[in-house]
């Protein structure tokens, strides 16, 4: 009856790692709560990553209090495209990709943006409205524009890899992609897709949507199966770089390749999740007994 | 040793003592149980006090009996030595208490105390009933009260039986007719017809109103009398009505509204259309009902003391001394209870709720509000929250001054609901007690919070588990014997740390997680 209730045996089987053990084996023991904010604070991310020289996003200005806003801005006004996050913020929510047009007018979205709706933007980042209520940071940064690679795929949003790493070795990867159902967003749980990694090989593997696997993109004819990524020796490298620039022993490491730059790491997660598993057909206890 | 093992053996120290000290317990309970699981046990005492008057003088009441619902025990007698008692039982199954003295002009007093333990009864009424048998024939007869041959009656009665399709909507009909009657506290006697012709009646007016127009159409139905029990002391009796449905007598209280149902605290004495006490005339006579209620455990045969006496640790002091009252004792005990259940559905099971002990006091408020109206209740209000701040999140509020909005306005909802509850008499709007409001205000914030955070769909998806996570914590939750077993077995609560510990020590698959994984755990297989 216990096995039945805690239905042991077939996760065993399987390497596959569920919450429980992910928080009790990987996270707790790897993770000192301390550190946390290192990650989830983007400024002190990008700190980081700067002081090590690890390829990111240049950081423009980074804001934290409202009377700062006008001078920041100003400084900023000569690059033609921006993006303003807050450091803090959730799910995406808050960041807004700046980009000016021919006549050199600022565009979000298509549509024109004036200076007012930017500061007035910024304030609202640094009043929390994006952090639940805590007072926040405005980071402001350079745009990456993605590598003409990921068009091939899938022609709008960001996408970004994903690279877990316990103890700085990579385990396991996969390419999240967006979709036309997804608004832009590359994450599996807004109906992005996961693409599985063979990691020593740096083949994309077959498309899984959340339901079942196939060998296209949803939404293109491209055949995702056994393509080689670009520049894949300098995404482990950075990625092991990061691993081991900060004290957080298992990570889920977000990277973009940038068209003009290459690979740029985008964030870190301290709480990566697991569905990369199904991407990958693979369950984590797998890789971990290999990697040892 | 190093602190795992250390805390290991605390652990297993703890598990030993619990049940130990569990154990010790358990054979005197055992012992003691007791099927009749009374919900309110009283102690009641008649006090009378007369001045006997030239003659001889009597004094006689009613006195309850046992039945299915009610246990009458420790009949205690006390009056001066002068006084002659006797306990007569009446043809009609009623029994009398009688004082008599040949004493003259002297004064007397008489406690007659007892213990009341009572359970409530609902009883389902059918639509159609079988004709009474001959033996009940006096119970349609019209009598000097009860005046069911009377012309207003007999038109009143036609009135009520007319486009009625079955006998429940008759017997419907003339309760919602009787209760409609304003109530008055009128402590004469009032007869069926001038409980019409006033249009305001105590409860003896309306019930034999109620009684009369019932035997008017052929239901047996009869006049029944008692008290209605509460901690205080008073001198008022009450009396409600019976009527004769298959065989058996069905209780209908046209003041209070009880229909088919009697309330555990409802004391039955006698029936027939009596009096509780009669005496002597030109008698001074004075009397009160001194009522108190006693702590129990519902399934136990044991008082106070014995209870006090259990080996091991017991919280019996607390109920029994009122120290914390005791629905904040039995909220404080479930919740450790509830909180394991919701831990258990988070990590072993995969539900994800809205904290850890939410759940388990929505389910408590579901308690006071009743399962079905309180879920209605709390979906609507969280959707209407989300509703509402809808449009402030397109102004672009902050979060904290938003989530003032919105709970003002549920507060301001809930009152007005409440009030428009009480004002049109629609009684499950008006359940929302502070408790429940509190909660629900919490539960809705951190609804609106978790529509930020994950999204509507998320969120209401997070709901919706939350919601499963309750009904589950109020199945629980709603056993009436589990506190009183927490009051008598705190030791409990070290179990419930115990079983913790290996809860939070479990790394296996959660079963949400089961269905997540299925190509890949098929495949492991």
């Amino acid at each position: 009856m216990f096995s039945i209730i805690f239905n042991k045996k077939s996760a065993k089987a399987s390497g596959v790692i569920g919450l429980n053990e992910r928080n009790i084996k990987l996270i707790y023991p790897n993770n000192p709560k301390r550190h946390y904010p290192l990650a989830d604070d983007k400024v002190l991310t990008k700190e980081i990553l700067h002081q090590y020289n690890i390829p990111c996003a240049e950081t423009y200005a980074v804001i934290e209090y409202n009377s700062d806003i006008k001078e920041a801005w100003k400084s900023c006004k000569h690059y033609n495209s921006v993006a303003i996050k807050p450091a803090n913020g959730c799910g995406g929510g808050g960041i807004k990709i700046l980009k000016k047009n021919k006549k050199g007018d600022w565009m979000s979205n298509g549509e024109m943006i004036t200076d007012r709706q930017v500061f007035q933007h910024m304030a609202s980042i640094i009043m929390g409205f994006f952090s639940l209520g805590s007072h926040d940071r405005v980071l402001i940064e350079e745009c990456i524009e993605p590598h003409p690679f990921f068009c091939e795929i899938y022609p709008q949003g960001v996408p970004d890899f994903r690279i877990i790493t316990l103890n700085k070795v990579p385990l396991m990867g996969m390419l999240r992609m967006p979709t036309d159902r997804s608004d832009g967003k590359a994450n599996l749980h807004q109906n992005g897709v996961g693409i599985g990694i063979d990691m020593k090989e740096g083949r994309l593997l077959e498309v899984y949507d959340g339901k079942e696997y196939s060998n296209h993109h949803p939404d293109s004819t491209f055949l995702v199966n056994g393509t080689p990524i670009p520049y894949w020796k300098e995404i482990l490298k950075i990625a092991v770089a990061t691993a081991k620039a900060f004290p957080l022993n298992y990570l889920g490491i977000d990277i973009v390749i940038d068209k003009n730059k290459g690979p740029q790491i985008m964030e870190i997660n301290v709480r990566p999740g697991l569905g990369i598993q199904l991407v990958n057909k693979t369950g984590l206890n797998e890789v971990i007994k290999r990697a040892i | 040793m190093n602190s795992k093992t250390n805390l290991k053996i605390s652990l297993t120290l703890i598990i030993i003592v619990a049940i130990i000290s569990i154990g010790l317990k358990v054979k005197p309970i055992l012992n003691n149980y007791d099927d009749f699981n009374s919900e309110e046990v009283y102690k009641i005492n008649y006090r009378f006090f007369f001045k006997s008057g030239d003659k001889n003088t009597s004094l006689k009441t009613y006195v309850p009996r046992s039945n299915s619902r009610q246990r009458i025990s420790k009949e205690n007698i006390k009056n001066d030595s002068t006084l002659s008692f006797v306990k007569k039982e009446e043809i009609g199954q009623n029994i009398r208490a009688i004082w008599n003295t040949k004493d003259k002009n002297t004064y007397h007093s008489v406690n007659y105390e007892f213990v009341f333990e009572g359970k409530d009864r609902n009883f389902k009424i059918p639509k159609i009933f079988n004709v009474a048998s001959g033996k009940y024939r006096k119970y349609l007869k019209s009598t000097q009260n009860i005046q069911s041959d009377n012309e207003i009656i007999n038109g009143l009665a036609t009135q009520l039986g007319q486009n009625t399709k079955n006998d429940k909507e008759v017997i419907k009909n003339i309760f919602d007719y009787v209760y409609a009657i304003p109530s008055a506290p009128i402590i004469t006697l009032t007869d069926a017809v001038t409980t019409i012709e006033q249009n305001r009646a105590s409860c003896n007016g309306k019930s034999r109103l109620l009684v009369a127009l019932c035997r008017n159409l052929g239901y047996p139905a009869r006049i029944k009398g008692g008290i209605i029990v509460e901690s205080t002391d008073k001198r008022t009796s009450h009396a409600w009505s019976e009527i004769l449905i298959n065989e058996t007598w069905v209780p209908f209280d046209a003041l209070n509204n009880h229909f088919g149902y009697l309330p555990a605290n409802y004391l039955e004495i006698y029936h027939g259309d009596k009096s509780l006490i009669t005496h002597t005339s030109g008698i001074q006579f004075d009397y009160t009902y001194k009522m108190d209620q006693v702590q129990h455990i519902s399934f136990l045969k044991m008082n106070s003391e014995e209870l006090h006496d259990l080996p091991g640790f017991s919280l019996w002091y607390l109920i029994d001394k009122n120290v914390v009252p005791t629905g904040a004792l039995h909220l404080l005990l479930l919740l450790p209870i509830g909180g394991f259940l919701v831990a258990f559905l988070r990590n072993i099971v995969g539900l994800k709720t809205f904290g850890v002990f939410l759940p388990v006091l929505i389910a408590f408020s579901l308690l006071h509000t009743g399962f079905v109206s309180g879920i209605v209740i709390f979906v609507g209000l969280i959707m209407f929250i989300g509703l509402i701040s809808y449009p402030f999140d397109k102004l672009g509020l902050l979060y904290t001054p938003k989530l003032v909005i919105s709970l003002t306005t549920m507060v301001s909802v809930i009152l007005l609901a409440t009030h428009f509850g009480i004002k049109n008499d629609i009684e499950w709007l008006t359940k929302l007690t502070f408790f429940p409001i509190i909660i629900l205000t919490i539960s809705a914030e951190r609804f609106s919070r978790s529509t930020l955070e994950d999204g509507y769909i998320n969120a209401i998806d997070k709901l919706f588990q939350t919601l499963i996570a309750t009904s589950i914590s109020y199945l629980i939750l709603s056993f009436s014997w589990l506190p009183s077993v927490l009051v008598l077995f705190p030791e409990i609560a070290l179990l419930i740390i115990a079983l913790s510990t290996l809860l939070g020590r479990y790394i296996g698959i959660r079963w949400v997680e089961l269905f997540r994984f299925k190509p890949l755990l098929k495949a492991g297989k």
